[in-house]
């Protein structure tokens, strides 16, 4: 007599489950990533101000700069004087001089006025004024007019 | 004779690749994501040096000196020559006195009417950013919209680093 010998259970995941799991955190992330925020450098402790409300329009052209302080993990500063956070590089306030007058050149090369651009200033709380004082100075020695002094809202 | 019957070939669709690309944009993602709160902006009115040059007659409306401490905290606020004081009601006294320098909100004067910042090289930013925030005016009960008090704000002239 022949014995039908019974179907071998299937080895195989199901794996549907994983993958709606997956396209829900994809989606989640893809809702929070903003990409506009790739220029903000996490180093820098914005001051706070319940007016501080995120523009309502988009500067065309801007030019984001963050000045702050190396600190250590206690958030004691490494050093008195803040710097120019570039992507790879700190810059002191005086030598970022020479990458406005590159940036100026940048905007110019593309037709852009730079009475039309906007400097936005992401300073550190901390930072003394006359450091930020000084950035300007050298901006508007780079022909830039218009800046912005970016703050935070306070968190409740 | 028995002919044996072929299996039929699978139908189910290999999900491998999808998976791999899925976890690699997962990736992606949360490798990008920066955490921040919303921010917001303070725009300064900073004519170049020589646009500057014809205005320098001309007094600014509203004058608000910033004096530093030491430690760069605040060791006074000054609206003109009267003394505001240092402590946390300091810049809400500074915003009221605006709204009674400028008569009402969202006036003409509003529009017209110029703040200049004049503060000590080393008093920490914070403190500018409450100012020019005082001076620029308060939220609406609501908390939706801003209301304005003043919109041409400017630092003063940049002064010596003590420490230089």
């Amino acid at each position: 007599m022949k014995f039908k010998s019974p179907p071998m259970p299937s080895a195989e995941m199901d794996m549907t489950p994983m993958m709606d799991l997956t396209f829900q955190l994809i989606s989640f992330f893809m809702m929070v990533t903003n990409f506009d925020q790739t220029q903000v450098d996490e180093r820098v402790r914005l001051p706070t101000d319940a007016l501080a409300k995120p523009p309502e329009m988009k500067i065309e052209h801007e030019l984001v700069v963050n000045i702050g302080f190396k600190r250590a993990k206690d958030g004691s500063r490494l050093d008195p004087l803040p710097f120019v956070f570039l992507p790879g590089e700190e810059l002191r306030v005086p030598d970022y001089k020479q990458r406005l007058l590159q940036e100026a050149r940048i905007y110019q090369a593309k037709s852009v006025k730079l009475a039309d651009v906007t400097i936005v200033v992401r300073a550190d709380a901390d930072v003394p004024t006359g450091q930020v004082q000084e950035f300007i100075k050298l901006s508007q020695d780079a022909k830039f007019e218009k800046f912005a002094l970016r703050a935070q809202q306070p968190t409740e | 004779m028995k002919i044996k019957q072929q299996e039929p070939a699978s139908l189910q669709q290999q999900t491998t690749p999808l998976i791999d690309v899925t976890f690699q944009l997962l990736t992606f993602f949360m490798f990008t994501l920066k955490i921040v709160g919303p921010e917001g902006d303070f725009n300064i009115n900073m004519p170049p040096p020589g646009a500057g040059a014809a205005k320098s007659e001309v007094l600014p409306d509203i004058k608000v000196r910033l004096v530093a401490a030491a430690d760069g905290g605040l060791a006074s606020l000054r609206l003109g020559e009267r003394q505001l004081g240092n402590g946390p009601g300091a810049f809400q006294t500074l915003n009221n006195e605006i709204l009674k320098l400028i008569g009402r909100e969202n006036s003409a004067r509003s529009k017209e009417i110029e703040v200049e910042i004049d503060a000590d090289y080393q008093l920490n930013f914070d403190f500018v950013v409450k100012a020019i925030g005082a001076c620029t005016g308060r939220m609406s009960p609501d908390g939706k919209t801003i209301i304005r008090y003043v919109e041409k704000i400017k630092f003063a002239p940049p002064k010596q680093n003590p420490d230089a």
